[in-house]
C-alpha cells in the first residue's frame, strides 16, 4: 500500500518521508528519504531514492550519487546534489539541486 | 552532404523484444558493425513503458495490466511512462562522433526532432519542438521522445500519437495521488492530441492505413530535416539474437521491471 506523500513513518531509529513535488523547471519528483527523527534542516540523510520522469545521463551514475548523498543532511542535500552531479559529469534534465530542496523545504516547512 | 543511415521497419512486437532490438541495435551502432540507425516500429500487444527513473507500483497498476494483456517494460532512458497502443514508434540511433550529435541533451532534441516535426507537417499538422522532450502542436502534444547516451552513441526513441484513448490509458497508469483522478484524465484530454484529430481526413483513416502514412512522412521528414539517406534494411542475424537473449533476460525479467 503506498504511503500518503510526507507522511513520516517513524521507526524509532528513523523516519521515513515520501515527498512528492513538481517545482518550476523540474519533471515530477518522488522521493522517499530515511532520516534521524526530529525532523530539521540538520536532520541526517540515511537511505534516499529519487524516481519521477527526469533524466540523468549516464543513468547509472545517477544511481551512484543517490548512494552517495546518504550522510547529508536534509538541508545541505540540493547543494551536495549538485556538487555530485558535476563532478560524476552528469547531465541532467527536469531534475535541479534546487528543486530537491524545495520538496524537502516544502516538508519542513510544514513542521512534521 | 547527406548522411547515410540504415533504415528498419520491423513491425509489430512484444514491449521486451522492442527494448532489447533498440538496445541490440545501439551495441551494434557503438562496435561499428552497422550504420547509424533509424527504425520504425508498432507494439503487440500494447503495453506499457516507464523511464528508467520511474517507481513502477507508482506508474503503472501491474494487475491491471496482466488482467488486460498489456505488456509493462522499463526502458533504459529516462522520461515518464507512456502507454503505447495506437501509435508510430522510432528510434534513431547514432555516435556521439556523428555529425548530426550534439553534447546538449536539449539541443540534441532539438535538432533529431527536427525529422519528426518536419515529418508531420508533411501530414499537413504544423508542430513544434516542446523542451524539454516533446513536440506540440496548437499546444497539444502529440510525440513524446526519450534519449540517452551509451557505449559512445546516442539512442533516441519516441512515440507520434496516431488515436489516444485517454480514458482506457488511466485504466492501467496510476494518477499522481495529489491530482482528483477525474480532474487529471480531463486535464490530459485537453492537453494531448493525435494524428487522426490533427491531419485532414485523419477521422475516416484507419489505423493501418495512418500508420503507414505516418511511416512514410516521417522517412520523409528525416530525409528533409536531417539531410539522411537511407539504406533500407533489416537488423542482422546477431542483433536479432541479442534482441531475443536482451528481451529474455533483461526486458522480461522482474528485477529490471521492478528496479524501482
Amino acid at each position: 500500500m503506498p504511503r500518503r506523500p510526507g507522511v513520516p513513518l517513524s521507526t524509532g531509529a528513523h523516519m521515513r518521508l515520501e515527498l512528492i513535488g513538481k517545482p518550476e523547471g523540474c519533471k515530477l519528483l518522488r522521493m522517499t528519504i530515511d532520516v534521524e527523527p526530529l525532523l530539521s534542516p540538520s536532520s541526517r540523510i540515511l537511505f534516499l531514492s529519487i524516481r519521477g520522469d527526469f533524466f540523468a545521463i549516464p543513468e547509472e551514475a545517477f544511481d551512484e550519487i543517490e548512494e552517495a548523498l546518504a550522510g547529508t543532511t536534509l538541508g545541505e542535500l540540493g547543494k551536495k546534489f549538485d556538487g555530485l552531479v558535476e563532478q560524476k559529469r552528469l547531465e541532467c534534465a527536469g531534475i535541479t539541486g534546487h528543486g530537491l530542496d524545495e520538496i524537502v523545504q516544502k516538508e519542513l516547512h510544514n513542521g512534521v | 552532404m547527406a548522411y547515410e543511415f540504415r533504415l528498419l521497419e520491423t513491425g509489430f512486437h512484444s514491449a521486451a523484444f522492442n527494448m532489447g532490438l533498440d538496445e541490440a541495435l545501439l551495441r551494434s551502432v557503438a562496435e561499428g558493425n552497422s550504420l547509424p540507425t533509424l527504425r520504425f516500429y508498432g507494439w503487440t500487444p500494447a503495453a506499457v513503458s516507464i523511464g528508467y527513473f520511474q517507481g513502477l507500483e507508482e506508474e503503472v497498476d501491474s494487475a491491471a495490466c496482466r488482467a488486460a494483456g498489456i505488456d509493462v517494460v522499463r526502458r533504459i532512458t529516462g522520461g515518464g511512462a507512456v502507454f503505447h497502443h495506437h501509435e508510430v514508434t522510432y528510434s534513431i540511433i547514432l555516435p556521439l562522433g556523428h555529425p548530426l550529435a550534439r553534447r546538449n541533451i536539449l539541443e540534441s532534441y532539438r535538432l533529431l526532432l527536427g525529422g519528426i516535426v518536419e515529418g508531420l507537417s508533411l501530414l499537413g499538422i504544423t508542430a513544434e519542438f516542446a523542451p524539454i522532450n516533446d513536440i506540440v502542436t496548437g499546444g497539444k502534444k502529440i510525440s513524446g521522445n526519450a534519449q540517452t547516451r551509451k557505449l559512445g552513441c546516442i539512442l533516441q526513441h519516441g512515440t507520434i500519437i496516431l488515436d489516444v484513448d485517454v480514458d482506457q490509458m488511466f485504466t492501467v497508469l496510476r494518477v499522481p495521488q495529489e491530482k482528483a483522478r477525474g480532474k487529471l484524465i480531463e486535464d490530459i484530454k485537453s492537453r494531448v492530441t493525435s494524428v487522426k484529430l490533427c491531419m485532414p481526413q485523419g477521422e475516416l483513416t484507419s489505423f493501418e492505413s495512418l500508420f503507414a502514412l505516418t511511416t512514410q512522412s516521417l522517412k520523409q521528414g528525416c530525409v528533409r530535416a536531417l539531410d539522411l539517406v537511407f539504406n533500407s534494411s533489416s537488423p542482422t542475424e546477431s542483433e536479432l539474437q541479442l534482441a531475443e537473449q536482451l528481451a529474455r533476460e533483461k526486458f522480461a525479467s522482474e528485477t529490471w521491471t521492478a528496479l524501482r
